[in-house]
């Protein structure tokens, strides 16, 4: 039966993971992530101080870089405060769901290209070696597969707004509700464009179809549209109205305390990486380097890593910078933003795409 | 692989039946959310992966988000305990038949071969219009290019045109009837019954009558 179980996820593709490897992949993936999530809250942090003229966290560890972990430990040991009149089970499932619809969606991006160890690669196969794939499941539609998932996220906003019993927390539940179900159309027509240039819904074929230029070049209308909307998908400030704290206190968060709380904290920022990955993988050439020399065996494998690792990072700081620039939307300007700027603005842009792609191969 | 079919079916079972038993309606909405993601898991085994995503983003993301929105807004108290009469003992045995009747169906379409391994009947191989597609003849090419996106998308729009057009026609139609039915104020109107449409002075009118005539 073990023997088969990495068949479920890697038929169609060459070679198949064992179990052993499957596993070593799942730890290494929820290690990293929950690093990098806490380390965004330094890196957050670090950034918004500079943008106001201020230091930021310098105190636990050099520069500070031992913060998350001080806050992680606070987190932990805090007392659970839980409202009385709260629904016992969904209350605790908002969270749970929130850390662990993230985690599961970044299962399936690919961090780097097909790795032959011991072989060469040819086109998107192996000659000989063993076949090593930087994702750690993988379907033919992964791009779908990651919106799919993330879109369960909603179920936690929603859930942990609804069983708290306070109205702050379900008028912030409500709130991203709308949101993320008006952005979700925003996001997907966004990235249509770049799925009929590639002709295919996986990352890696995606981001083997961009050698010769960056969708952001092709389609920069469809990549401003991503990321707007994705923003909004994120409740990142400009469009942060489920927890707009001078209205809200905190929105569908309100009543969580300690490391309930924290797993909010943690969905939302592995979100972030999400929501950029997509990006750097759709319309910024994902692994591929600028610079073409190095492409062979391991090394290429981590240098693609590399490359990719420095495109989402430069992606989440701008991300940052926004969130301290701008000001924040009223909540019927972000409904008429999504519905009649951006949804229209994505239309016009997959049946001009689809149209020259036609055009073009007729 | 096939543990796993039978764990995540027991699972959307016992989530379709909570659907039914749960006297909390969001407690029901809930379950049925949870069946429609075992469902799912389901067709990410038999290999069906693009059926597994769509299942997620329309029921799962889209469908049922509704659902919950609508019920928590609504906020329902809970129903009363199932009574055993007659109503009760038809309802099951046309449930029975219905069920029997799927089974049968589902016989016909995806069936165990000898080899314990399910195999998904070709669909459009006679008239495959989707030339550039070839089809793969083994069982796990069977049951691999019935799930792909180039085998959906192709028989859709050559095949099913007719029915998938309708369909989506039907889709429109009923978006245009909720726009239409909630629908307060025109752009052309004069600027006093575009203020009562915002709340501030509700008049009836007589559109607004004959609306609520057709509602009732």
């Amino acid at each position: 039966m073990i023997a088969n179980f990495s068949d479920i996820f890697s038929i169609g593709r060459v070679g198949e993971d064992g179990i052993v490897v499957i596993m070593v992949k799942a730890v290494v993936v929820l290690l990293a992530l929950a690093t990098a999530a806490a380390y965004l809250t330094y890196a957050e942090r670090k950034v918004a101080a500079r943008i106001q003229l201020r230091i930021g966290p310098n105190r636990v560890g050099p520069l500070g870089l031992l913060q998350p972990a001080a806050d992680a430990v606070k987190l932990l040991f805090k007392e659970n405060a839980a409202p009385s009149g709260r629904d016992k089970l969904l209350y605790l499932v908002g969270p749970a769901l929130a850390g662990g619809a993230a985690i599961f969606a970044f299962a399936a991006i690919p961090i780097s290209g097909l790795t032959c160890v011991g072989g060469t690669v040819v086109g998107d196969g192996c000659n000989g070696g063993y076949p090593f794939h930087w994702d750690l499941i993988h379907v033919n539609v992964s791009l779908l597969f990651v919106l799919a998932v993330t879109s369960l996220g909603v179920y936690s906003l929603f859930l942990g707004g609804w069983s708290a019993n306070s109205k702050y927390s379900l008028l912030g539940g409500l709130r991203s509700s709308a949101q993320l179900i008006s952005y979700e159309m925003a996001v997907a027509f966004a990235l249509v464009g770049a799925v009929i240039l590639a002709g295919s819904l996986d990352l890696e074929k995606i981001v083997l179809a961009q050698q010769g230029a960056w969708f952001v070049l092709l389609q920069p209308l469809a990549f401003l549209l991503y990321f707007t909307a994705a923003l909004a998908e994120t409740n990142r400030l400009p469009f942060d109205l489920p927890e707009a704290e001078t209205e809200l206190v905190a929105g569908y968060h309100t009543e969580y305390s300690s490391m309930r709380f924290g797993f909010y904290f943690l969905g939302e920022y592995i979100n972030m990486v999400i929501v950029c990955s997509i990006a750097t993988l759709v319309f910024l050439g994902g692994w591929l380097p600028l610079l073409p020399w190095i492409h062979s065996d391991w090394l290429g494998g981590l240098v693609g890593v590399a490359w990719f690792l420095g495109k989402v990072s430069a992606l989440l700081f701008v991300m940052m910078w926004l969130r301290w620039t701008l000001p924040r939307f009223r909540y019927d300007r972000l409904m008429n933003l999504g519905w009649k700027v951006l949804l229209p603005l994505g239309l016009v842009n997959i049946v001009v795409t689809g149209a020259i792609v036609a055009i073009r191969a007729s | 692989m096939t543990v796993i079919i039978w764990v995540t079916g027991a699972l959307a079972a016992l989530s379709a039946l909570g659907v039914v038993f749960s006297r909390q309606p969001l407690y029901s909405a809930l379950s049925l959310v949870m069946t429609i993601g075992a469902l799912s898991v389901i067709f990410l085994v038999l290999n069906a992966q693009f059926l597994f995503v769509v299942q997620l983003i329309v029921y799962a993301g889209a469908v049922m988000v509704l659902f919950v929105f609508i019920i928590a807004l609504l906020s329902p108290g809970a129903e009363d305990r199932v009574r055993v009469d007659s109503r009760f003992v038809i309802g099951a045995v046309v449930a029975l038949g219905i069920t029997v009747a799927m089974v049968v169906a589902a016989r016909n379409g995806i069936t165990f071969n000898n080899s314990n391994v399910f195999r998904a009947q070709q669909i459009g191989q006679a008239s495959d219009p989707y030339h550039a597609f070839s089809f793969d003849q083994s069982d796990l090419g069977l049951v691999n290019t019935a799930g792909n996106v180039q085998t959906v998308g192709g028989q859709l729009f050559t095949t099913f045109l007719l029915p998938f057009e309708i369909t989506s026609l039907l889709l429109l139609v009923a978006a245009v009837g909720a726009v239409y039915l909630t629908r307060r104020t025109r752009s052309g109107d004069p600027p006093e019954r575009r203020e009562r449409a915002l709340g501030r002075k509700p008049e009836p009118t007589l559109e607004e009558d004959r609306i609520e005539v057709e509602v009732g």
